[in-house]
């Protein structure tokens, strides 16, 4: 009941925030402008416009997933309005997993917003979209509630601004994490290549959940493949819950 | 039962690498008994805030204990039974108190009924009907330490921890605060606070604290405290000549004129006493005798210098 509370609280909070809706309407305004970019390229603008869809409901939802995750636990700190909750009877950690889920929340509706949007106008113009697209945008969903859990953790860790940087560095370099295994031969018996292949490891494998391309192309995606990024998913984000909760258990405030 | 406890509190912030550590609070040991107003007086930066902190669990104890209501202060069971006021207290800007003290009830544990009851009973207390659809945004001070004293009290908590409760507010304010203090006494609730304004501290509290650079120097019942000495004693005295008047101003430590007749403060009884009998000897009536005591605030000010 407390997570809750906390959970419906952050959801409140940022739907009475402008800044959601701003974001909100960039994201609608890229799904409506994808139509340009397929007149210039003949037949394919169905294609262009369900890559450029996908692409900016996973970006903008990374931005909402950044700049407010990385403000979560902080801001509460810096306004002090977290005096008044932690002193009350609940856990440290029903407090963080709360706020994550009143995020995620708000990333679902985001997410369910923008796939609709995007459907409506595909469907308008006379396109006909398979599940592989449903199934890419809950991926992204899935990269979102990740990225969500890396913000929150440094949000208990380090102010802000370096919290933002570095979870952005971690989603540009979680696209990329296959360069660190398929290095070339120069890199081998390095301790750089030892370096490289535990990051490949540790960081996490975003482009597990980037399955734009099939959706576009509408190539059917298997269900077990699907079920797996899920597990990752989930496993990987279970794993940074645990440790935010930990960050902020014996954090003074 | 005593209602707060401290044994060796202590808390020692670490600074940045290489700049060493700074000792906030040194070795409390306090004991606030139940249904008592507890007043915990020091100077900014003694360790009053620390210490409210390290009750309501919001910082860890470098060393030693503290226990609210018989529980552990970080244990679940002492939290249930705290009521918390921060210093200028900050809500949730975009909810109503109505949603605030729903949300703090949803904390404490209350099922939707119970926070229903809570929310008649404390805006009828803390006169929120009128206010209770407006945003917190646009709230004065005032009624945002009601709203605070609102939310401190969700639940019913039997111990009730405030910090500066009275600090801001204009005169009907901290009236309004000093005499819910007293009733919320009362009704039997215990209530510590930390605050500079003597003179409130003085009429509420039944005992106080005074902690100078992070060390309790003394605690203990108000007229107890400040009984212990005169300040000083002032002598009025009619129909007193120049010369005697001049004579009996230079041992004086203050002397002036009135209707009453000539006014002198001495710093002691015998200096009173031989002024007096100087200048009935001149010829003076003998207006006034009056010993005054110390206040509070020179008992409180005496303290503060001896430890500097």
């Amino acid at each position: 009941m407390r997570i809750w509370a906390v959970a419906h609280n952050t959801f409140r909070e940022a739907v009475r925030d402008r800044v959601l809706y701003v974001l909100v309407f960039f994201a609608a305004a890229s799904i409506f402008g994808s139509k340009a970019l397929g007149w210039i390229s003949i037949g394919q603008d169905i294609k262009i416009m369900v890559d450029i869809s996908l692409a900016a409901i996973s970006v903008f939802g990374v931005l909402i997933a950044i700049f407010v995750g990385t403000n979560l636990v902080h801001k509460e700190i810096d306004k002090r309005t977290i005096y008044t909750i932690l002193c009350r009877p609940m856990a440290r950690y029903e407090f963080v997993l709360g706020k994550c889920l009143g995020l995620a929340g708000l990333l679902a509706v985001v997410v369910f917003v923008m796939t609709a949007i995007a459907a409506v106008y595909v469907f308008l113009l006379g396109g006909r979209l398979t599940s592989s697209f449903y199934l890419a945008a809950l991926l992204i969903y899935w990269k979102l509630l990740l990225i969500t859990a890396l913000a929150v953790l440094l949000s208990a860790l380090t102010a802000p601004i370096l919290g933002a940087i570095i979870v952005f560095a971690a989603y540009v370099v979680g696209h990329a994490t296959n360069i660190f295994i398929n290095l070339p031969p120069q890199f081998d018996g390095t301790v750089s290549k030892q370096v490289l292949q535990a990051l490949y490891y540790v960081l996490p494998n975003l482009s597990h959940f980037d399955i734009a391309s099939e959706a576009a192309n509408g190539v059917a995606i298997a269900p077990s493949y699907v079920v797996w990024a899920l597990a990752y998913g989930t496993v990987y984000t279970a794993m940074l819950l645990t440790l935010a909760a930990l960050a902020f258990e014996d954090k003074d405030v | 039962m005593d209602a707060i406890v401290t044994h060796d509190l202590t808390k020692t912030y670490q600074s940045h690498v290489g700049r060493g550590s700074v000792t906030s609070l040194d070795g409390l040991n306090l004991a606030v008994q139940q249904n008592e107003v507890f007043g915990f007086l020091g100077k900014n930066g003694a360790g009053k805030t620390t210490t409210i902190k390290l009750l309501c669990s919001l910082l860890r104890p470098t060393r030693g204990t503290a226990s609210v209501m018989g529980f552990d202060a970080r244990s679940r069971k002492a939290r249930q039974r705290i009521g918390y006021l921060p210093e200028n207290p900050y809500f949730y800007e975009y909810l109503n108190p109505r949603e605030t003290l729903d949300f703090y009830g949803q904390l404490q544990g209350l099922d939707r009924s119970e926070r229903a009851a809570e929310w008649l009973k404390l805006s009828e207390c803390l006169d929120l009907a009128t206010i209770a659809d407006q945003r917190v945004r646009g709230f004065s001070k005032g009624m945002r330490q009601r709203l605070g004293f609102a939310v401190a009290l969700v639940g019913d908590p039997p111990a009730l921890i405030l910090d500066e409760p009275m600090s801001g507010l204009d005169p009907m304010g901290r009236r309004m605060i000093r005499e819910l203090i007293l009733r919320l006494r009362d009704e039997g609730k215990t209530i510590f606070f930390s605050s500079h304004v003597l003179g409130d501290v003085e009429q509420i509290c039944d005992r106080v604290g005074i902690l100078v650079k992070g060390k309790l120097v003394v605690q203990g019942r108000i007229e107890e405290l400040i009984a212990q000495r005169f300040h000083k004693v002032e002598v009025i005295l009619h129909g007193l000549n120049e010369t005697a008047a001049a004579a009996l101003a230079a041992d004086a430590k203050l002397a002036r004129v009135s209707e009453a007749g000539r006014h002198f403060v001495y710093d002691d009884l015998d200096s009173a006493n031989e002024a007096v009998r100087a200048g009935q000897a001149a010829g003076a009536k003998l207006v006034e005798f009056t010993p005054v005591r110390d206040s509070l605030e020179d008992y409180f000010m005496r303290h503060q210098e001896i430890e500097s």
